[in-house]
């Protein structure tokens, strides 16, 4: 069997404002349970994959605590593990930040995993793939790269400045950015397969052609030149590359033909446990269509929400559209509708914060 | 070194009061409260009071309450110097293969296992109780008073105590009595099954209590009328916190009604940095349909709501349909209650599917037991 490295490709432009401020995109909190990294890492999981490498950008701190020993996602095995990769050279350096740099100056993680192959993915695009079956096509098609897209016909609305693929046959002829002015489009997922030494070759042929260059530019150099294959994922799909893309992909879970999607009993997406106890729903609770985590304490009107860990909503508040995220407490007679509230804030008693475009925004640990 | 203390938890009981619900797991390993076992309880005390060795004394239905404890990870008991171990009833070299004749029994045999660790106290508790307490200041109270033994009591009231093992007590609370379900009791002080004590002491009394034939090698019946005899230190420790015996279908399901009112067991530690660890099950949070309605209840991960639950605990994935009503009740893991089905005080087993439209109990008058299970 061929041994295969997981690299989860933290290296993105994509932030959610204030989510952002003081954590990566991949330990944000998502539909109340999870991680937004969770589910990548699941997929790895799922795919066997025992040895992962993460490629941290910036502000690991949460993440470090979040990922612990990696046990949540079974790479506790004697064989692998989870390694956390980080350039602290360029962490301050914008312009030399960047997914090559980091896996040079962790090459060695690479070398001693001995792998044929390396699969390289984002956190911030939400998928169930299989990447076994991806490494599968890879090795019967005999191609050094193998890319994978998604068809969609709305990309005038969704992975707006992702790449998109021209493809020749089952193969990549250009790539470009998606500048949103069609609605099809095969679009990168920036999800890779490529044989290890030749990602090794890649790193050097890089750095000669530009030190800017980051391995989507470096591929996108390359595909006139190389065999780069196109492989096409047919399942589930979101891009969730802002504020805005963050507020709307959680609440499209809560309809059940999206969430039966992505929970399948045959594909569990793994997070570590916080010993929280079940959810207390009093007397006064009301709610509807909405996600609830273990050990919110519930003595209002909740509609149309995503509720984290330990939230507490007091009696006769009202929450409507609105993401609230570990340990807040909503007091008593509030009304909140479209917000978003981070970890440990307070609304106080009667507050009313409604928002009609952009949903508002708490930040962690404030008190409103 | 030595370990200052090391619990055992006597969790080999066969639980037949719980009728189905024990007809394939040990009493402990008994779902409650919405995502725990029962025997979350006693370990989860054990971790928070700073008691890391912990011996799990195992005989009915071993291979699950097994799997389950595991290292004690769910419970952080798997470093390198704390362990939960399990300790079944089993073959060894000296006297072959031998059942557990009694709790001490249970100990007795276990003694090798405690030697190893030398400890200077042990902790005896039993799988089968739920509730929250600090060994700590139990064990600091057997220092302060030089005891022998310490036995943990709870006051209940006096109807209730011809129930219970009493012990009869000095103004100090050292014990000159012990009385199993007295018809007349003399004192209200019921003992909790939970014992500190100095290991020394508890050797030398094993060994000799093992000696007798005619002993039924348990510790209220035996040990502690023997270190009475012998005028051995033995004082009561009084608890004032909430402690339930969930030995009965009834008793159980009152237990988990308990947890509805905010006055009883606390598990969202307002008062107390006291939590209950359990395992982790790999599913999605809850999801609360359109339609549905959930007022008084404890609803866990995974379940799905479409209908009208109140008054109700409901463990993970469990799916209410469109249109079904649960009022009540205690639905374990993966119940599947159909569309339109109503179920009213009762307590539903793992995995049991009640169809469409179908009615339980609507009488409501006893808890109903609805199980797969044959007793």
């Amino acid at each position: 069997m061929a041994k295969v490295v997981g690299l989860v490709n933290l290296h993105s432009d994509v932030s959610y404002k204030g989510l952002t401020e003081r954590r990566p995109v991949a330990s944000v909190s998502f539909l109340g349970r999870y991680g937004i990294i969770d589910f990548v890492l699941s997929n790895m999981s799922n795919s066997n994959i025992d040895t992962v490498g993460v490629l941290i950008k910036e502000k690991p701190r949460s993440l470090f605590k979040h990922l612990g020993s990696g046990n949540s996602w079974n790479f506790n095995s004697k064989s692998g593990g989870v390694s956390l990769l980080y350039n602290e050279k360029y962490a301050n350096n914008t312009m030399y930040n960047h997914d090559i740099n980091n896996i040079v100056e962790n090459s060695a993680f690479i070398e001693k995993a001995k792998s044929d192959y390396v699969v390289i993915a984002p956190a911030h695009i939400i998928t169930t793939m299989n990447y076994a079956e991806v490494v599968d096509a890879h090795a019967r098609s005999g191609a050094e790269i193998t890319m994978v897209y998604q068809r969609i016909n709305n990309a005038n609305e969704t992975f707006v400045g992702s790449d998109y693929l021209r493809l020749k046959g089952k193969e990549v002829a250009e790539i470009k950015q998606n500048k949103g002015n069609r609605k099809e489009r095969n679009i990168s997922l920036e999800t890779y397969v490529i044989n290890t030494k030749v990602l090794m070759s890649l790193l050097k042929y890089a750095k000669k052609v530009s030190s800017f260059f980051d391995l989507k530019d470096t591929l996108a150099y390359l595909c006139d030149e190389r065999k780069i294959m196109a492989y096409e994922y047919k399942g589930f799909a979101r891009c969730i590359d802002s504020y805005e893309a963050y507020y709307k992909a959680s609440l499209e879970f809560l309809d059940l033909d999206v969430s039966t999607q992505v929970f399948k009993s045959t594909w569990p997406i793994f997070t570590n446990t916080n010993d929280t106890p079940p959810t207390k729903y009093k007397k006064n609770a009301n709610v509807k269509k909405s996600f609830v985590a273990n050990g919110a304490v519930i003595d209002g009107d909740v509609e149309g929400s995503i509720l984290a860990r330990n939230v507490i909503i007091g009696k006769n508040a009202v929450v409507k559209n609105c993401i609230i995220l570990n340990g807040s407490v909503v007091g008593n007679d509030a009304h909140l509708e479209n917000v978003i509230i981070d970890k440990d804030a307070r609304i106080e008693k009667k507050k009313v914060l409604i928002s009609e475009g952009e949903p508002l925004y708490v930040k962690e640990g404030d008190v409103v | 070194m030595g370990k200052e203390i090391v619990a055992m938890i006597l969790a080999g009981g066969r639980g037949t009061r719980l009728e189905a619900l024990t007809a394939k797991v040990a009493k402990p390993a008994v779902y409650f409260g919405g995502k725990y076992r029962i025997i979350d309880f006693p370990l989860s005390n054990c971790a928070n009071s700073g008691i890391d060795v912990v011996g799990v004394l195992t005989q009915y239905e071993s291979v699950l309450l097994g799997t389950y404890v595991g290292a004690g990870s769910k419970w952080g008991l798997d470093g390198n110097k704390s362990l939960a171990a399990i300790l079944p009833a089993r073959e060894r070299g000296e006297v072959g293969a031998t059942w557990y004749a009694g709790t001490a029994d249970a100990i007795y045999q276990n003694i090798s296992f405690l030697d190893q660790y030398d400890p200077e106290y042990v902790l005896i508790l039993s799988g089968d109780h739920i509730y929250k307490m600090d060994y700590a200041d139990m064990l600091a109270a057997h220092k302060a008073k030089g005891a022998d033994l310490t036995v943990a009591v709870l006051n209940v009231s006096l109807e209730e105590a011809s129930r219970f093992g009493i012990m009869n007590t000095n103004k100090d609370l050292s014990i000159y009595e012990f009385e199993e379900k007295p018809a007349k009791p003399k004192s209200t002080l019921a003992s909790m099954g939970i014992y500190i004590f100095t290991y020394k002491e508890l050797r030398k009394y094993l060994i000799e209590d093992a000696k007798k034939e005619d002993s039924k090698h348990d510790f209220g019946m035996n040990i502690i009328p023997m270190m009475l005899n012998d005028k051995k230190k033995l004082y009561a420790y009084e608890f004032a916190g909430y402690w339930k015996d969930v030995g009965t279908v009834e008793s159980l399901w009152q237990a988990n009604m308990d947890l509805l009112d905010d006055k009883e067991l606390d598990l969202y530690n307002i008062k107390k940095d006291w939590k209950i660890y359990t395992e982790d099950t790999l599913s999605k949070p809850q999801i609360i349909g359109e339609e549905a309605s959930v007022k008084n209840s404890l609803i866990t991960q995974g379940c799905i709501v479409n209908g009208d639950v109140k008054g109700s605990v409901l463990f993970n994935n469990v799916y209410i349909g469109e249109g079904a009503k649960v009022v009540d009740s205690v639905l374990m893991p993966g119940v599947l209650v159909e569309e339109g089905a109503e179920i009213y005080k009762a307590i539903v087993d793992e995995g049991v599917v009640i169809k469409s439209k179908k009615v339980v109990n609507k009488e409501a008058k006893k808890v109903e037991l609805v199980s797969d299970n044959a007793r």
